[in-house]
C-alpha cells in the first residue's frame, strides 16, 4: 500500500475538518482520523501536528482544554472557535479553487 | 483587533511558558502511548510498538522545539539567556565590573546631568499653547527703562496698544514689563510681610499665551484698559503651594503690596512659569497698577518710557518676513505719530535706519541662556569626551576579558555555535552593562544636577529651573547608553570570536601572541591619552583664565565688606518723601556708630548690577551719543567704605544738600574722554541734553573702579549723591574689621533700630557679590577640572590594564629573558618602554587636536590665550609623570618574575 505525503499548506485544512466533523478530538484523535478517513492514503507525520496546533492557537481558530479520555486519561482537548469555522471555509474554498485550477490544467490534452 | 487578541495571546503563553513545556510534553506522551497501544493491538511487542509509534511520531525533539517557536519568544528567551549568562560573567570578574559600572555610571551621569541643564536652559519649549507661533520685537537683550529714541528692545506701554490695534500680523499682542518686580508685601490677615516676585503684564499676556487659570480667572484686556483701578492678581501655582499651603478659599484672600489691596483672582497652572526661563514669577499683575506696586514705576501713558517686552501670537498662515514688513511699517509710523516725538534732524536720521527684528519665542525669554548657553555647550562637549574615554577604557578591559575567554569561544564555535550568536551574546553582555551603567548614570545625575543647579545659582536663591526627569532626558539616557555599549561592545565582540580555532584549543599561553600585540588595544589606549591631554589642557585653560579674572586689580578693595539689601519702597516711604533721605542718613550714622565699624554708605549700585546710564552734554565739547556714563547714586561715606581712591577735588560732605549746587565726583577716565584738556573740577555737565534739569558741577575725581563685570576696560563713571536726586537705593555697604556674622547682625539690628519693618535681603560680603559676576566662568573651571581628572584617572585605568595584561602574556618570553641573564632593570625598562611609546604617541596626536580645539573655547578665557604654552607644557608633563606612574606598577611585577616559574607554565 502506498503512503503519500499531504502537500504542503493542507495541514490546516485537515484538522480543521477533522474538528469541524468529530468536534473536540485530542492530539491522538485528530492524527488517527485523518488517517482513517483517508484510508490510510494521507500519511502525517504526526509529531507535526503539534506545531501547526499550537499555529492555530495563536491565530485563534481553535481553543484548548484539558479533559478526561473515555479511559480515564488526561487528554488536551481542541476545539474549533467561530473564528476557526470561518477560517474552514475560507481553507476549503481556497483548495478547491487551486485544486480545480491543477486539475483543469493536467487535464488538458 | 484580531493582531491585538494575537499578541495577548502570545504574551500569555510567554508568561506560562514553562507549563506549556509541561503540557506539550504530556500530550505528546499521551499521543504516543495510544499509538503504542494501538500497535500492541495488531500484535507487536511492547518495545517495537514503542519504536513504530516514535517512528510515525518523528522527531520529537525538533517538534518540541517548532511548537516552541511557534509562539515567536525564542528571541526573548535567548536574550534572557544571554543575560543571565552576562550577569554571571560580570559577577565572575568582579573588579572589571565595577570600574566599568563606576565609568560608565559617571560618563552617562554627567552627559544626562549637563544635558538636563542645557535642555532646560536652551532647548525646552515654553510651556504654552503653540509656542512656535509666538514672537518678540527686538531681541530681549535688554532689560530696564529707558528713554531714549527709536530703540527696538524696549517699548513703551502707549506704543504697545498702538502696535496692538493697528497690526494685520499678530492674532494677540501682549506686553510684559522688562523688570521683575521683587518686593515685600503681606498675605492680608498676617503680620509679617513676605518676598515677592512681581511681575507686570498686559491684560493680554495669558491669552496671548494661552494658558487658562486652573482656579477663579485669568488676567484679562480689561483689567488693563485704565491706570491704577484694577486690583488684581493671578499667582502662580507654587506660590500658592508654597506661601499659601493650597488654601482652597484662595480667591477670597487679598495681598497688600506697597499701598494697595490686590485681589487675588486666579491661580496658574503648574507647569507654567512665566516667559522667562529661569525666573518664575509669583504674582501677574496687570500693567495698569504698575504705579501700585513698589517701586512705583511709572509710564504707564507716557510715549517714551521704554520699560516692556512686546511679543505677538502669528496668526495662521503669516510668515516671519511679512510680520517684520507689518511690525517695521509700523514702527515708524507710531513713533512718528506720537505728538511729544522729538523729531530732531538726528532723531529721524536714526529713526530711518532702525530696523526691528523679530525674535521667536519658542523657547522663551532668558537672559540665563545668554551667560551659560557657551559654557554649557563647552561642558557638553567635554562630557562627552570623558565618556568616550570611559568607552575606550572598557573597551579594552572587555578586549583583555575576551582573550581571557578565547578558549570558552573556541569550545563553542568548535561545537557548533555560529559567530553571529557569540557576537550577539558578548553584545548582549555589553548592553547589560551599559543598561546597569545608565541606571547608575541617571541616579547620579539626579544628585549632580541639583549641584550644577546650585553652582549656576551662585550662592543666590535657587534659580527656578525644573530638572526633573522627563521623557526627553530617559530618552537622551537611552541613546548614549546605547550608543557607548556599541562603542566599547563592538570591536572586542568581533575581536573575541575571530579565532585561530586550534590555537585557542592548545592550551592557555601558545605562541600565539596575538594578545601581546593587540594593535586595537594600544590605539585604544593612545586615543584616551590623546583625549585626556585636550581635556586637561581645557582644564588648565579654565582655571588660569578663572585665577586671571580673580586677581583682576577692581579698583576698590573688595575683601572686608559687608553688603546687603534693603527694601524701603515695600514698607511705605515714597520717592520723593524726605523720609527716605533721613532713613539712608540715620541707617548709615548708626552702622558707622558700631564698633568694628570704618565707613558704612548706601549706593545704587556696587558691582554687576546693572546700570542707569546715558550721555551727557558738556560745555565746550560735541556731544558723543555713543559714550554711556553709567551713574552711581551713592551716600557720603561711599568712597570710604569701598576704599576708591581720590585723585583729585573732594568728595561729599554735608554741605552737599537738596537744595545746593548739584555736584558730582567723576571717574578718571571720564575726566580725560568727556572733558576738555585741564582740570576738569568746578566743570560743569548735563546729564542728557544741555538743556536737562541735571546741571552738576564736577567737585571730585577718583580712581577708575570695575562697574559691569571683572572684564571689561574702565567705563566712564560718575557719583551722585542721594541727597541730590530722590530715588530708592537697595545697596548698603559697611566696611568692618573682625567677624563677619558679628558685624552683620550689629548692623541688621541698627537698621532694624531705625525702622524696625524694614526688610533687609541678600546679606553677603563685597567679595563675594564680584566672585558671583564670575560664576559661569567658575562653573566652566570647576567641571573642566573634574573632568580632566576624570580623564586622566580613567586613562591611567587603561593604561594599567592593558600594560599588566602585556606582562601576562609574555610572561614566558620575560622568563626567557631573564634566564638568558637579562638585569630586572632591563626587564622594567622593556615594559616602562612600551607606556612610554604609547603616551609619546597619544601625546603627539593630542597636542594638535588640542590645539585646534582650544581655539573654540578663546573667547571664553581671560587674560591668556587657547595657545598658552604653559598649560599645555603642563599638562603634557602631569600626563606623563601619572601615565608612568600607572605603568610602573606593571613594569616592575614584570621585573620579579621567577623564570623558573614562569617557564615550567610551557
Amino acid at each position: 500500500m502506498s503512503r503519500d505525503e499531504i502537500p504542503p499548506g493542507t495541514l490546516y485544512l485537515l484538522i480543521l475538518k477533522t474538528l469541524a466533523l468529530r468536534g473536540e478530538s485530542h492530539g491522538y484523535e485528530i492524527a488517527d482520523s485523518i488517517q482513517r478517513t483517508s484510508d490510510d492514503v494521507l500519511q502525517v507525520e504526526e509529531g507535526s501536528l503539534y506545531p501547526a496546533l499550537q499555529r492555530m492557537l495563536i491565530k485563534g481558530w481553535v481553543t484548548s482544554e484539558w479533559g478526561t479520555t473515555a479511559g480515564n486519561r488526561r487528554a488536551r482537548y481542541y476545539k474549533l472557535t467561530p473564528l476557526g469555522r470561518k477560517q474552514f471555509t475560507a481553507e476549503i474554498s481556497q483548495f478547491e479553487r487551486v485544486i480545480g485550477a491543477i486539475t483543469r490544467v493536467i487535464q488538458t490534452v | 483587533m484580531s493582531w491585538m487578541s494575537e499578541l495577548a495571546r502570545r504574551i500569555r503563553m510567554l508568561l506560562h511558558r514553562r507549563q506549556f513545556d509541561i503540557d506539550l510534553e504530556e500530550e505528546m506522551r499521551l499521543h504516543l502511548k495510544f499509538r503504542q497501544e494501538q500497535q500492541m493491538e495488531s500484535g507487536m511487542t511492547a518495545d517495537a510498538a514503542r519504536l513504530a509509534a516514535q517512528r510515525k511520531f518523528g522527531n520529537a525533539t525538533r517538534i518540541r522545539e517548532m511548537s516552541h517557536t511557534t509562539w515567536g519568544w525564542e528571541w526573548f528567551e535567548s536574550l534572557l539567556q544571554d543575560m543571565s549568562y552576562g550577569v554571571r560573567s560580570m559577577l565572575r570578574s568582579p573588579a572589571l565590573t565595577v570600574v566599568a559600572l563606576l565609568s560608565l555610571g559617571l560618563g552617562i551621569g554627567a552627559n544626562t546631568a549637563i544635558f538636563s541643564l542645557l535642555d532646560a536652559v536652551m532647548l525646552r519649549s515654553l510651556p504654552v499653547k503653540d509656542p512656535s507661533q509666538l514672537v518678540l520685537l527686538g531681541k530681549g537683550d535688554w532689560n530696564g527703562i529707558s528713554d531714549a529714541f527709536a530703540v527696538t528692545e524696549l517699548y513703551s506701554y502707549p506704543f504697545y496698544r498702538e502696535m496692538q490695534k493697528r497690526n494685520e500680523v499678530f492674532l494677540d499682542v501682549a506686553a510684559i514689563f522688562s523688570m521683575s518686580n521683587n518686593i515685600h508685601g503681606t498675605v492680608e490677615g498676617r503680620d509679617e510681610a513676605e518676598p515677592m516676585h512681581i511681575q507686570l503684564v498686559s491684560g493680554t499676556y495669558f491669552s496671548a499665551l494661552g494658558i487658562n487659570a486652573i482656579m477663579g480667572r485669568a488676567l484679562t484686556d480689561d483689567d488693563d484698559n485704565s491706570e491704577g483701578d484694577h486690583p488684581v492678581a493671578v499667582i502662580s501655582y507654587t506660590w500658592w503651594n508654597r506661601s499659601l499651603a493650597r488654601d482652597p478659599s484662595v480667591l477670597s484672600k487679598k495681598l497688600k503690596v506697597g499701598d494697595t489691596t490686590f485681589n487675588i483672582i486666579g491661580v496658574a497652572p503648574p507647569e507654567f512659569f512665566g516667559t522667562k526661563v529661569g525666573q518664575a514669577p509669583d504674582i501677574w499683575i496687570p500693567l495698569s497698577m504698575m504705579k501700585n506696586v513698589p517701586p512705583n514705576w511709572g509710564g504707564y501713558k507716557e510715549n517714551f518710557s521704554e520699560s516692556l517686552y512686546i511679543m505677538g501670537r502669528l496668526k495662521p498662515g503669516v510668515n516671519m518676513e511679512q510680520a517684520t514688513s507689518n511690525v517695521n511699517l509700523l514702527y515708524q509710523q507710531i513713533l512718528r505719530g506720537f505728538p511729544d516725538a522729538p523729531l530732531s534732524q538726528r532723531n529721524l536720521e536714526e529713526l530711518k535706519k532702525t530696523h526691528v527684528p523679530l525674535t521667536p519665542m519658542t523657547t522663551g525669554l532668558s537672559s540665563l541662556r545668554r551667560a551659560f548657553s557657551e559654557p554649557l555647550k563647552i561642558l557638553m562637549a567635554v562630557v562627552a569626551l570623558v565618556l568616550l574615554i570611559a568607552c575606550a577604557n572598557i573597551a579594552n578591559l572587555l578586549l583583555a576579558r575576551s582573550t581571557a575567554r578565547a578558549r570558552e569561544f573556541a569550545v563553542r564555535q568548535a561545537l557548533g555555535a555560529r559567530r553571529m550568536r557569540l557576537i550577539r551574546q558578548l553584545l548582549t553582555e555589553s548592553l547589560l552593562l551599559a543598561a546597569v551603567g545608565g541606571v547608575l548614570g541617571i541616579g547620579f545625575a539626579s544628585v549632580a544636577s541639583r549641584l550644577l543647579l546650585r553652582m549656576v545659582s551662585g550662592g543666590l536663591e535657587m534659580v527656578p529651573l525644573d530638572l526633573s526627569i522627563n521623557t526627553r532626558l530617559l530618552l537622551f539616557t537611552l541613546a548614549i547608553t546605547v550608543i557607548t555599549a556599541v562603542l566599547f561592545g563592538t570591536a572586542p565582540a568581533f575581536r573575541a570570536t575571530k579565532l585561530q580555532l586550534t590555537d585557542a584549543l592548545k592550551d592557555g599561553r601558545g605562541p600565539q601572541g596575538t594578545g601581546a600585540k593587540s594593535p586595537l588595544a594600544k590605539a585604544l589606549v593612545i586615543s584616551q591619552v590623546a583625549l585626556s591631554l585636550v581635556l586637561l589642557v581645557g582644564a588648565a585653560l579654565f582655571l588660569r583664565s578663572l585665577v586671571n579674572l580673580m586677581n583682576v586689580d577692581t579698583g576698590f578693595n573688595k575683601e572686608n565688606v559687608l553688603r546687603l539689601q534693603t527694601d524701603a519702597s515695600s514698607v511705605g516711604y515714597k520717592v520723593d518723601d524726605p523720609r527716605l533721605t533721613a532713613l539712608y542718613q540715620q541707617i548709615e550714622e548708626r552702622a558707622s556708630a558700631l564698633p568694628g565699624v570704618r565707613a558704612a554708605s548706601y549706593s545704587s549700585f556696587t558691582f554687576h548690577e546693572g546700570s542707569w546710564n546715558g550721555y551727557i552734554s558738556v560745555p565746550g565739547m560735541n556731544i558723543n551719543h555713543d559714550i554711556n556714563v553709567e551713574h552711581n547714586v551713592v551716600g557720603n561715606g561711599y568712597f570710604a567704605t569701598m576704599q576708591i581712591p581720590l585723585v583729585a577735588g573732594r568728595t561729599f560732605g554735608p554741605q552737599d544738600t537738596a537744595t545746593s549746587q548739584r555736584v558730582a565726583v567723576i571717574s578718571e577716565r571720564m575726566a580725560r574722554t568727556l572733558f576738555p584738556k585741564g582740570n576738569p573740577i568746578g566743570h560743569h555737565y548735563h546729564i542728557g541734553d544741555p538743556n536737562s534739569i541735571y546741571d552738576i558741577t564736577v567737585i571730585g575725581i577718583v580712581k577708575d573702579v570695575k562697574f559691569g563685570n571683572l572684564q571689561e576696560d574702565p567705563e566712564t563713571l560718575d557719583y551722585i549723591p542721594y541727597t541730590q536726586r530722590d530715588q530708592y537705593l537697595e545697596d548698603f555697604e559697611v566696611r568692618y574689621t573682625g567677624d563677619f556674622s558679628a558685624i552683620s547682625k550689629a548692623v541688621q539690628q541698627a537698621i532694624h533700630n531705625v525702622d524696625r519693618n524694614l526688610p533687609i535681603t541678600h546679606v553677603t560680603t563685597l567679595d563675594e557679590q564680584v566672585g558671583r559676576s564670575i560664576t559661569n566662568q567658575r562653573l566652566v573651571a570647576q567641571l573642566a577640572i573634574f573632568f580632566g581628572l576624570l580623564a586622566v584617572f580613567l586613562s591611567c585605568i587603561g593604561i594599567y590594564g592593558l600594560m599588566s595584561y602585556i606582562v601576562s602574556r609574555r610572561t614566558n618570553e620575560i622568563g626567557i629573558r631573564m634566564a638568558l641573564g637579562a638585569a630586572r632593570a632591563d626587564v622594567r625598562w622593556l615594559v616602562m618602554r612600551e607606556i612610554v611609546k604609547l603616551v609619546g604617541m597619544g601625546i603627539a596626536i593630542g597636542v594638535p587636536v588640542t590645539l585646534a580645539g582650544n581655539r573654540l573655547v578663546s573667547a571664553m578665557l581671560f587674560g591668556l590665550r587657547g595657545t598658552d604654552p604653559v598649560s599645555l607644557l603642563a599638562s603634557v608633563i602631569v600626563l606623563l609623570l601619572v601615565a608612568l606612574v600607572a605603568g610602573y606598577l606593571p613594569a616592575r611585577r614584570a621585573s620579579q618574575v621567577d623564570p623558573i616559574v614562569a617557564l615550567r607554565y610551557e
